[in-house]
């Protein structure tokens, strides 16, 4: 078996496994699965940034939350106790105040084409896509590479919680937004803990997953680890190094704009906290446990690391030590296995000897 | 061994680990419960940041259950605990409360110490018809029938009593009200707007500052300059100690600068030392000095299960309050679930720490005894105000609720 | 003048976080997430010796330093010496180690586990005894002062001469120096490069410690106390400049100063959103920190 053929029958089992799962699991199982499949969405992005092209980026929070929160807001207007304004505007705003969207709060008109689903799930993807345009063409263009590139969108995402947190009126503040109506469209609707919400999150990462293999199986791809592993090179081969950057990480910024908005409707709420440093930083990890460089492997990691954690943290006799549990798991991950699950998997078929006519590609 | 070995047998034995945990990790199917048990949810979190508080909350809840248990139990069963740590983070909140509920089928969860946690658990306990027995004063504005807010003062509880007493006791009038900046202590401010404004006091500042923000320097300097001769504060968690500190390091005294503060209790004086906190005043519904015969019998459990140098607090009371008024509740019902112990529970008394404890049937949050406290020397307070009776849990008080125009009834909330 | 004052007192704390952060990334590349947990271990260092060893907190400062040295010594040996060259999975690895410390400080060292509980360990808050003397208010210049801060201050200026000294005027130094800017010659030069990794991972854990000591002073002592450091540190790093030590110290002072002014002059929150749009423009405008290594 060659490693190419071993890699796509990896992703049919898995994802043979994905869509299987809800005739076994109940229905808490079914909406928890879902919630990780929301997190491996979002390590599949950071898999594509960081992984492929080398950009880490510390503040995909950012992007996350704000996902969440455009359908948030388009859910929370969807109930309807809260026509004309949302009780979250009435407790906020000045006894006199008129109660209309225009102008119950500062800013409150921002929220008005969010009465459209459609709009909500439109600006999902817009509005992260746009920042990470926005703050992405000037890093990129200024040639900032690395660990600057982490620092900056750190601080960015930073920058995005305080303001969120800062404007109770507008965004719920430290809150959060959490009475939603579910999801319905056409007349359908998605249920959190049932197949619907399920099926909606793993389809969506099927065809993520799907979608950026194709990509990077095509010249983008191969430019991409150019860059990845020598810009300067790159760039001197006559590749607009910037421009490709600059793709990817809207591109990555959008997948997690998307993941946040499933997270919506699997945890049915929205809040600062998704846009934490911290969360950050988790999602970099789901990715690095399960292999960066790999679609497959960041989908891995998210689940394993999210089950370990879960596990332990609900198991009577290791509830005390979970974290240390977790940590360690970090600590085993990196010493034991560097390049994640699927690196060792890649290692593996490197150890014993191949015919040179199938392609390999050549791990760092 | 050499590395590579040695390298091989870790890996190997790491795939065998995960290997022999998966069928664990994959649990199929809802447990069962011994016929003479009822499970029931206590979800405090153990780790993160806001474990500092929630920890002597898991402990109380738990030594509440003991007690309930030791007596019989509820209906004829016992109550077996299961514990969830939440790890101070609003998705995992949400993540334990759909576990305990939908996994453990437990009809009642323990839990919450944060609005933002509690806003993350109340979709699932409300979808899924189960409870949640909320302690934390807080700042009102709900009016869930899945919530019973047993214990948790709201604004009008903590301001009713503070600010005129302020006013005549103290003979101040220039108010600076400071708070971190989210709901609770902006709903704080809202109500003590309303409350300055009847009774003639003139607030020359409204500020805030950002959770677990400790420079306080520029917002001490602030207060000097405003001209103020009081400060209420809603500051809460680690900015509490770094507040207090200031004001000491920046010469402020609390007989020429009065300070009543509605967050710091028995835990963050001890946090941070007394004498930084030594003549300020606190407004909370229960102390633990409070006395009365429940309280003295109440904090000697408490110490002899934590230990000696425990001290109790207003949560923890209000946790105390909320384990015994559900299974009185439920006992009264005959029955679990949330319905049933929520139409019991209504106009219930329960003889708790801090004196008689009511549930208001319309909002289901609690007729409480407010009382002000001065700090002593010894990390407790003495009390120098209080009700003779309970009063009126009033949770729209920030919009103009009141005795007469009620804006949470048993149909919800009407705005 | 006082909004400057406050703002020293904000840029020292960050100084010397960053201080360590710095050596240790400009020497060996390794992000070390965990370094906010070293500060949080000086200041129990702090909490535990002032309460079972009677000691105070001027004798704290060194006894930190060498507690959180050997545990960054520790680190380095088991885990960080071999990532080397593996920038990215350093955060990993100190990401799982932050973790752990914090947890083990929760549980008293598994102590707790045993039912053994040691007085000022646990999830609890803690506090530390600030000595009289620390607790006045200068008046100087119309302004009030308090001797605390300028005692912060003080320290700080005088661990970043010592540092100074070391990285310049000793052996030491020079080898660490050598080391950071070209590795592989340093070595071909007879540098101990694991030795020196390791000595300079300590040192800057133990700059973090005698960091933790001082934060104990006017800041509750939490398990959690650590994490809000390691991205404030970081910023201050990146943004003066890695690898220069005159660049932390600018970058500390001028974060420190903007930070207070804006916080005096609007409101905290959007002290802190300046803070981080400032940082976001340095690293724009001069791509390497506001001071470069020259390198050929």
């Amino acid at each position: 078996m060659t490693y190419r053929s071993t890699s796509i029958a990896a992703y049919i089992v898995f994802f043979a496994v994905v869509f299987a799962l809800p005739f076994f699991l109940n229905s808490f199982w079914t909406n928890r699965v879902a919630t990780y499949l929301v997190y491996a969405i979002c390590a599949v992005g950071i898999s594509l940034a960081w992984g492929y092209t080398g950009i880490l980026s510390l503040g995909q929070g950012l992007f996350f939350g704000m996902g969440a929160y455009m359908l948030a807001m388009s859910l929370t207007l969807a109930v309807p106790e809260n026509n004309p304004v949302p009780d979250l505007m009435l407790l906020n705003m000045q006894p006199d105040a008129v109660r209309d969207l225009c102008c119950v709060t500062p800013g409150s008109f921002l929220w008005i084409p969010f009465r459209w689903v459609a709009v909500g799930m439109i600006a999902g993807l817009l509005v992260p896509c746009a920042l990470a345009a926005g703050l992405g063409y000037v890093m990129f263009k200024r040639r900032t590479t690395g660990v600057y590139v982490s620092i900056i969108t750190l601080a960015f995402a930073l920058i995005g919680q305080l303001l969120v947190i800062n404007n109770q009126p507008l965004t719920g503040g430290f809150n959060g937004l959490a009475s939603f109506a579910p999801l319905t469209i056409a007349g359908f609707e998605f249920d959190p803990y049932g197949p619907s919400v399920y099926y909606a999150v793993a389809g969506i990462l099927f065809l993520v997953v799907l979608g950026l293999r194709l990509l990077l199986s095509a010249r983008i791809g191969q430019v991409l680890k150019a860059i990845r592993e020598d810009e300067a090179r790159a760039r001197y081969l006559g590749y607009d190094v910037e421009s490709y950057k600059l793709f990817v990480f809207c591109l990555s910024a959008t997948i997690a704009g998307l993941a946040g908005m499933l997270f919506t409707l699997t945890a049915e709420f929205a809040s600062p906290s998704l846009m934490a440093t911290s969360f950050s930083i988790s999602m970099v990890i789901w990715a690095a446990t399960g292999g960066r460089a790999s679609l497959l492997g960041a989908c891995i990691g998210a689940l394993l690391v999210n089950f370990v954690g879960s596990y332990a943290s609900e198991n009577a006799v290791l509830q005390p030590v979970w974290p240390i549990i977790l940590g360690g798991l970090f600590v085993f991950v990196v010493l034991v296995m560097p390049n994640g699950i699927v690196g060792l998997i890649k290692a593996w078929f490197e150890r014993t000897p191949r015919d040179n006519s199938s392609r390999r590609e050549a791990y760092p | 061994m050499n590395d590579k070995t040695r390298r091989a047998f870790l890996q190997a034995s790491g795939f065998a680990a995960m290997g022999l945990a998966a069928p664990a990790i994959l649990r199929l199917g809802d447990r069962a419960w011994a016929a003479e048990e009822v499970p029931v949810g206590i979800m405090y979190s153990l780790t993160g940041t806001t474990a500092i508080v929630e920890k002597s909350m898991n402990q109380c809840a738990q030594m509440a259950i003991a007690e309930i248990n030791a007596k019989g139990g509820v209906l004829g069963k016992q109550l077996r605990p299961v514990i969830e740590d939440p790890a101070s983070e609003p998705r995992t909140y949400s993540e334990k409360a759909r576990k305990l509920v939908m996994e453990d089928q437990v009809p009642v969860i323990f839990g919450c110490y944060t609005t933002a946690s509690r806003k993350a658990v109340l979709p699932v306990v409300e979808r899924r018809k189960s409870l949640l027995v909320w302690p934390t004063w807080y700042e009102g504005e709900e009016c869930s029938k899945n919530v019973l807010y047993a214990g948790s003062a709201v604004p009008n509880q903590q301001l009713e009593n503070s600010l005129p007493w302020l006013k005549k006791k103290l003979g101040r009038s220039k108010l600076f009200i400071v708070g971190s900046d989210y709901a609770f202590p902006r709903g704080m401010a809202k109500t003590s707007k309303t409350i300055c404004q009847k009774i003639g006091m003139e607030v020359v500042g409204d500020e805030y500052l950002p959770l677990g923000h400790t420079e306080w320097a520029s917002m001490v300097s602030k207060i000097g300059a405003s001209g103020a001769d009081v400060i209420f504060s809603n500051v809460v968690g680690d900015s509490i100690v770094a507040f207090y500190r200031e004001l000491r390091n920046q010469g402020y005294s609390f007989d020429k600068l009065p300070l009543c503060s509605s967050t710091t209790t028995e835990v963050e004086i001890k946090a941070m030392g007394p004498e930084y906190a030594l003549g300020s005043y606190v407004s909370l519904p229960y102390f633990q000095t409070v006395e009365t015969p429940q309280n003295q019998a109440f904090v000697k459990a408490f110490k002899a299960y934590a230990g000696a140098d425990a001290v109790t607090h207003a949560a923890m009371e209000a946790v105390y309050i909320g384990v015994h008024m559900w299974a009185m509740a439920a006992e009264k019902a005959g029955e679990f679930t949330a319905k049933g112990v929520v139409s019991a529970v209504g106009g219930m008394s329960f003889d708790a720490p801090q004196g008689k404890v009511t549930i208001d049937p319309q909002n289901l949050h609690s007729y409480l005894t407010p009382r002000i406290g001065k700090t002593r020397a010894d990390g407790l307070l003495d009390i120098v105000d209080q009700y003779p009776e309970p009063l009126l849990p009033l949770p729209y008080s920030s919009v103009g609720e009141s005795a007469e125009k009620r804006l949470c009834t048993t149909s919800g909330a009407s705005l | 003048m006082e909004t400057f004052v406050i703002g020293l007192s904000i840029g020292s704390i960050l100084f010397m976080v960053a201080l360590g952060l710095a050596i240790i990334y400009g020497t060996m590349k390794v992000i070390n997430l965990a370094h906010g947990e070293m500060v949080m271990i000086g200041a129990y260092v702090t909490v535990l010796a002032t309460r079972h060893l009677g000691l105070n907190i001027y004798l704290c400062l060194p006894l930190a330093f060498l507690v959180t040295a050997m545990f960054g010594l520790a680190i380095e040996r088991s885990v960080v010496s071999r990532l080397y060259g593996r920038l990215l999975d350093t955060l990993l690895a100190t990401w799982g180690i932050a973790l752990i410390l914090q947890q083990l400080v929760r549980i008293h060292f598994g102590l707790a586990l045993f039912g053994i509980k040691i007085d000022g360990l646990g999830a609890d808050l803690q506090n530390v005894p600030v000595p009289v003397e620390l607790q006045q208010t200068w008046h100087l210049l119309g302004a009030n002062i308090p001797v605390y801060r300028a005692f912060v201050f003080g320290i700080a200026v005088l661990l970043g001469a010592a540092t100074w000294w070391l990285l310049y005027r000793t052996r030491f130094g020079s080898q660490l120096r050598a080391v950071s800017v070209a590795r592989n010659t340093a070595a071909a030069c007879g540098v101990n490069d694991k030795k020196v990794n390791a000595l300079a991972f300590a040192y800057g854990c133990g700059l973090a410690g005698v960091a933790g000591v001082l934060v104990s002073g006017f800041k509750t002592v939490s398990p959690d106390m650590g994490t809000s450091y390691v991205v404030d540190a970081f910023l201050v790093v990146v943004a003066g400049g890695v690898g220069q030590l005159l660049g932390t110290f600018a970058a500390a002072g001028i974060l420190g100063e903007v930070q207070s002014f804006v916080a005096t002059w609007l409101n905290d929150v959007y002290g802190r959103t300046v803070l981080f749009a400032v940082v976001i423009l340095i690293l724009l405008f001069k791509p390497q920190g506001l001071f470069v290594t020259k390198s050929r």
